[in-house]
């Protein structure tokens, strides 16, 4: 016999049938190599097939007995392999997602409606084919058979896009109902409103009646209490020990990390809501509103039951009339909507001495519209707080630093809205601000420095548990912190006789300590600075600020320099360089020192020349020392003279050698500084001064420049 | 200014049309359709765009804490433990993926890894992850939402500081500050809706100049007021010398009649920004000297921001004008902390820069809190871009640095409706991409409008011939970080 190729496929497709039911039967005991990983994962690119195919040869075999169509041969073979072939598909697919079935992550009774309506549709088609030339298959029954085969096509379809895509993929954008919490905030439970339903998306799946892995069951309160073979879940009051968020925070790739690898992991708010129940003592019984305002718990659960941005307010009450709103309006009374389309209208009033009780009165014209005034820091008495209860749709009213001592505070019972209220910088009196309950509406009371004793908060806080109190930040003493560095009254930090210094400190009741002989000031022994500071000699000057309930300041410390003589006129006898010679015959002198910024024009910079001055006193002075005050800034190019010479006498073409020096050569590696390189001698008068100071003219081997003359750069000369 | 410049040639048609033409009350009734307000009168204050959010906002001001020459991610709140385990060796090419660099590390032969020099420790209900820099931001970290997947365009500092505050990385467009006092007015009409208040800390600084808190094209009044950094922070309130309140009072009158003349003459609409102007001043007067005075702030105050609160010019002292400034309605207190830019010495050099911004940053936090202003007070930390994970330059034990990274970068924002205490986004473990919920500065910048009530996508302004807005032709409301 001659194989033909429908034959062939007939073959095939009984091959399928038997080899279907192998896998159905053994299906337990199968496991897929992960090379034919990829073929079962085709399942979802080749099912397309055979639903068209045989749903095309489904309606042509419903027609097929039809008088006219039973003559076409083209009609009848072309039925009978589109019935084949779409039954060949259906079978391919079904082995692909019996195959893809058994790869991780699938299960559940979706699966399994899915699996069995899928292999229903190759039994049915392959029946159908088998039986369809039969005598008793007749109209009826091809009808029958068709419908059926469709059905199963259709909820096969169903359950299987269902797996893929979730429940109500198709009409979710429409009904869209299913994402808005059924429970509003205010009536929502922690545990079975909160908590529950994060069990019942992420854990559920696995861990129901039906299928207990790890013989953990979470439907229900008992079943979550008794946990499963590894133990209890959870710890109440201890998350760090609890075996749910141990699981959790297991590295995903770890087996026991929850939920599994290829599942829907547990978001970051959802783990923080878990974690913050079990340290909340795993809470049953309580309300959402139940715990404190600022209570974290409370925040991520509102925020879970209410996703989407809080709604804005709706507000009953009318507009207020326009020009109502424009009169009110002033340069130190702003009225103003809330937002467009809004009647709420919310009320700024500024300006301490501007301030009359009026500005609150006359707000009665828009009684019904204010939802928020702000009164923060004006001469408010408690009597305006008779007109504020009558503003009845207010929410939040800020009265912090005004006048009022609590007595009008029980006016505000009338407000039936009123929920955040800043009383703040106030002195209040305890036995008005008890009664703050009978506010029903309030959420949060600010109260930070009111000079309310610690008890006194603390009892508040007990009798009205749903008020979120903030007392803000008190300091115990207990935490000390240090004082900054007291400051001197002047930049002056060289001097002809003597200099006055004040020192000061920008904090209160500090007291200023230091040392003129370079020891460290300390708080007992030091002398303490009073109004002025008399400098006569060269000086370093240490101080440190002190005041109880904190740390002593760090040394402030400064220099101060003598010089006695200011010559009349200072000559170069070889040019600065252009950049750095600003005013160069004056800044040598000024009694102005610089700090390291070679711009700021108190330097005096020298490379090509040495630096070679001819100072001259009218009056002649007498001398024993002269100090170059120079910079070291190695990574600049900028070191120190290598050699200073310093003439004098009373004749200018007649000057002798007076002195000497040859500092010490730089070191690689030497930190920036302000040296000081001084010149003895015998005293003597002196009517003309030379001081000759070299530069380094070769820089040494290991500094980059190295070859290249360097900077010598003096900002002033100390002459005593 | 658009309409005003129409308004005014529209007065000449109209004067045109009545008298020449005589066409009469038709052409009145065209002019009062194309200009509703075409016969409210010129300057008014009250034709000002009335300033009314688009929906009721969550906050009223913000507080922005600009950290200027962009702190590192890595050694503040993106805690990367693998950075350390593999010190020294080459950041994979892999993740690097072509990322353009500056002229400052283009040429270097290598980019070793390098972790962070301090240790991170986990804080507060939200067990966010702070380094031992930010002792009291951790001790705030469950007020506060930490954003670690900020990405950015730019990688120099002038273009990506312009970029945050302006939407483009050239200058010339209106800076945040701006579009909200443009957007919504100012609360309190004795100061201006926009204030900047500039602070140095001793670390590798980068400028900042007036355009970053420019204008741009909108009306001049919404232009950043800079406080002075010194004694005095705004210069020349009191009267001059024989000048007292009410001959000034007078002057300002008789000034605002010349100028209303030359308003009527040329329609600039400058001219009458300039009269508001003069009269803002005046008032400034008597509300500035009360609001800037720091001296009758209790102990506590003190204590809570530190001691440097009471030196002028100390970002201490800037937190708490700031404060002060915002409890008195301005719109949008701009602070500048300069100094972050650690090239080199980073250890160091970051240790004194958080040591300026730590305390009072969080102090400002407690402080608006405990007045009740922290849910209608939006406050921002964060620089303009982050740091790369590898070294610049020499790398040794304890010192190193490091270069510009626009890819991904921490910043936090508090209080204003954004959530307290969670941190938002991922980089991946190398702290150089985003891996999940990136945030672009358009998306920071239409979350921040969003939150004062403005639809970032309405609040434009026409200038030559297109519609600009702040976030340009992108953004979006970053809503998992809102209340």
């Amino acid at each position: 016999m001659r194989i033909t190729f429908k034959g062939f496929a007939e073959h095939i497709l009984f091959a399928a049938n038997v080899f279907i039911v192998f896998l159905l039967a053994f299906e337990d005991k199968i496991g897929i190599p992960y090379w034919l990983q990829p073929f079962g994962r085709m399942h979802p690119m080749i099912l397309h097939f055979p639903i068209v195919i045989l749903m095309l040869a489904m309606l042509l075999e419903s027609f097929r007995f039809k008088e006219t169509y039973l003559k076409e041969p083209l009609y009848q073979n072309f039925t009978s392999g589109l019935l084949l072939s779409g039954t060949l598909f259906s079978a391919l697919t079904v082995i692909m997602g019996l195959f893809l079935s058994k790869e991780e992550g699938y299960s559940g009774s979706l699966l399994q409606w899915h699996k069995w309506t899928g292999v229903s549709i190759v039994f049915v088609a392959s029946i159908i084919y088998w039986c369809r030339n039969t005598s008793w298959y007749r109209v009826k029954l091809a009808r029958i058979g068709a419908v059926a085969t469709t059905l199963c096509i259709i909820l096969a379809g169903h359950y299987g896009a269902s797996l893929t895509h979730g429940d109500n993929f198709v009409l979710e954008s429409v009904t869209g109902a299913k994402a808005l919490p059924k429970v509003p905030v205010a009536e929502a439970r922690i545990f079975e409103d909160v908590i529950l339903p994060v069990f019942s998306q992420k854990c559920l799946s696995c861990h129901n009646l039906e299928k207990a892995k790890g013989s953990l069951m979470m439907h229900n309160v008992t079943a979550l209490l008794k946990g499963g073979k590894s133990g209890k879940l959870f710890v109440p009051g201890k998350p760090e020990i609890s075996l749910l968020l141990d699981r959790i925070h297991l590295p995903m790739d770890d087996k026991k990390h929850m939920p599994p690898k290829g599942k829907d992991q547990l978001s970051n708010e959802e783990i923080a809501l878990l974690r913050l129940w079990v340290k909340g003592n795993a809470e049953l019984k309580k309300k959402v509103v139940d715990l404190p305002v600022n209570d974290s718990l409370r925040l991520l659960a509102s925020t879970f039951l209410a996703p989407s941005a809080a709604a804005e307010e709706k507000y009953a009450f009318a507009a207020a009339d326009e020009s109502a709103v424009k009169k009110l309006n002033n340069n130190y009374r702003i009225v103003y909507a809330v937002a467009k389309e809004s009647p709420a209208l919310a009320v700024n009033i500024y300006n301490k001495s501007e301030y009359k009780p009026e500005a609150v009165k006359e707000l009665e014209a828009v009684k019904q519209q204010i939802v928020s005034l702000d009164l923060k820091g004006l001469p408010v008495h408690d009597e305006e707080l008779k007109t504020i209860a009558r503003f009845e749709n207010l929410r939040e009213l800020n009265l912090n630093f005004t006048n009022i001592n609590g007595a009008g505070l029980k006016e505000l019972q009338a407000l039936k809205y009123l929920s955040t209220l800043s009383i703040s910088g106030t002195k209040l009196n305890y036995d008005f601000v008890k009664q703050i309950g009978k506010i029903k509406s309030l959420q949060k009371l600010i109260l930070w420095n009111t000079g309310l004793s610690e008890s006194d908060l603390q009892q508040l806080q007990k009798s009205n548990p749903k008020i979120a109190l903030i007392s803000g930040f008190k300091d115990d003493g207990k935490h000390p912190i240090r004082l900054n560095q007291p400051r001197i009254s002047t930049d002056v930090a060289v001097f002809k006789t003597s200099l006055a210094l004040q020192m000061k400190h920008p904090i209160n009741g500090v007291q200023i300590r230091y040392t003129t002989d370079g020891t460290e000031p300390d708080s007992l022994k030091s002398r303490l600075f009073d109004q002025s500071l008399l400098i006569k000699g060269n000086t370093t000057l240490k101080a440190k600020a002190y005041k109880t309930g904190w740390y002593g300041s760090e040394t402030f410390s400064a220099n101060f320099y003598k010089s006695s003589y200011q010559a009349d006129t200072i000559q170069f006898l070889l040019p600065p360089e252009d950049k750095y010679s600003a005013g160069a015959s004056k800044v040598l002198s000024d009694h102005q020192l610089g700090d390291y910024e070679i711009n700021s024009g108190k330097w005096v910079g020298f490379r090509k020349n040495n630096m070679e001055t001819l100072m001259f006193f009218r009056q002649p002075v007498m001398m024993q020392s002269v100090v170059l005050n120079v910079m070291r800034l190695v990574p600049t190019y900028i070191f120190p003279p290598v050699e200073v010479e310093v003439w004098g006498g009373s004749d200018k073409n007649k000057l002798r050698l007076l002195s000497k020096v040859k500092p010490e050569a730089i070191k690689n590696g030497a930190e920036r500084a302000l040296i000081k390189v001084e010149a003895k001698f015998k005293a003597q008068s002196i009517s003309y001064l030379k001081i000759v100071a070299k530069n380094l003219k070769v820089l040494p081997q290991w500094h980059p420049g190295k070859g290249e003359p360097a900077w010598l750069f003096v900002d002033e000369i100390f002459l005593n | 200014m658009e309409k005003d410049f129409l308004e005014h040639g529209l007065n000449f048609n109209r004067r045109r049309f009545l008298s020449k033409l005589s066409l009469g009350l038709g052409s009145v009734a065209l002019g009062s359709l194309l200009i509703p307000d075409l016969f409210t009168g010129g300057m008014d204050e009250s034709s000002l765009p009335p300033g009314i959010p688009d929906f009721a906002p969550k906050a009223k001001r913000v507080i922005y804490l600009f950290q200027n020459g962009a702190p590192s991610q890595l050694e503040s709140f993106d805690y990367k433990p693998k950075l350390r385990e593999m010190m020294g060796q080459e950041l994979p090419a892999s993740i690097r993926a072509g990322q353009r660099l500056t002229g400052m590390t283009a040429n270097q032969a290598s980019f070793p890894l390098v972790g962070s020099y301090y240790d991170f420790k986990q804080y507060g209900d939200s067990r966010a992850w702070v380094s031992d820099l930010f002792p009291y931001t951790a001790k705030v970290v469950d007020d506060i939402c930490i954003i670690k997947s900020m990405h950015t365009e730019a990688i120099n500092h002038d273009p990506a500081l312009t970029f945050f505050q302006t939407g483009a990385q050239q200058g010339n467009r209106p800076s945040m500050g701006a579009w909200l006092s443009y957007g919504l007015g100012s609360e309190n009409k004795n100061l201006p809706a926009f204030t900047v208040l500039l602070s140095r800390g001793k670390g590798n600084g980068q400028g900042v100049y007036s355009k970053l808190w420019t204008n741009g094209f909108l009306d001049s009044t919404h232009q950043g007021v800079q406080f002075s950094s010194g004694e005095d922070p705004v210069l020349y309130l009191k009267d001059p010398e024989g000048l007292n309140r009410f001959e000034r009072r007078k002057m300002l009158d008789h000034l605002a009649k010349l100028n209303e003349i030359s308003y009527q003459e040329f329609g600039d609409p400058e001219i009458s920004a300039k009269v508001q102007q003069y009269e803002m001043a005046y008032r400034m007067q008597t509300a500035v000297p009360e609001i800037t005075d720091l001296s009758k702030e209790p102990d506590d105050i003190i204590k809570l921001y530190g001691p440097d609160c009471l030196v002028p010019g100390t970002f201490a002292a800037n937190c708490l004008l700031a404060r002060k400034l915002s409890e008195n309605g301005v719109r949008f207190v701009q602070l500048y902390h300069q100094g972050w830019d650690q090239h080199g010495n980073l250890p160091s050099e970051m240790a004194g820069q958080a040591k300026d911004v730590d305390q009072a940053s969080a102090a400002l936090i407690t402080d608006l809190k405990q007045r009740g202003l922290l849910d209608e007070t939006l406050v921002i930390w964060g620089g303009e871009f982050g740091r790369t994970n590898y070294s610049q330059g020499k790398m040794t034990k304890d010192n190193y640095g490091r270069d510009h990274h626009p890819r991904c970068f921490s910043i936090w924002m508090a209080g204003g409706g954004v959530k307290p205490g969670i941190v938002y986004g991922e980089s991946d473990e190398f702290g150089y991409n985003v891996i999940s919920n990136p945030v672009h500065v358009h998306d920071f910048q239409a979350t921040v409008l969003h939150q004062l009530g403005l639809n970032h996508e309405k609040l434009t302004f026409k200038h030559l011939g297109r519609r600009y807005r702040l976030t340009d032709v992108s953004g979006k409301v970053v809503k998992d970080i809102l209340i």
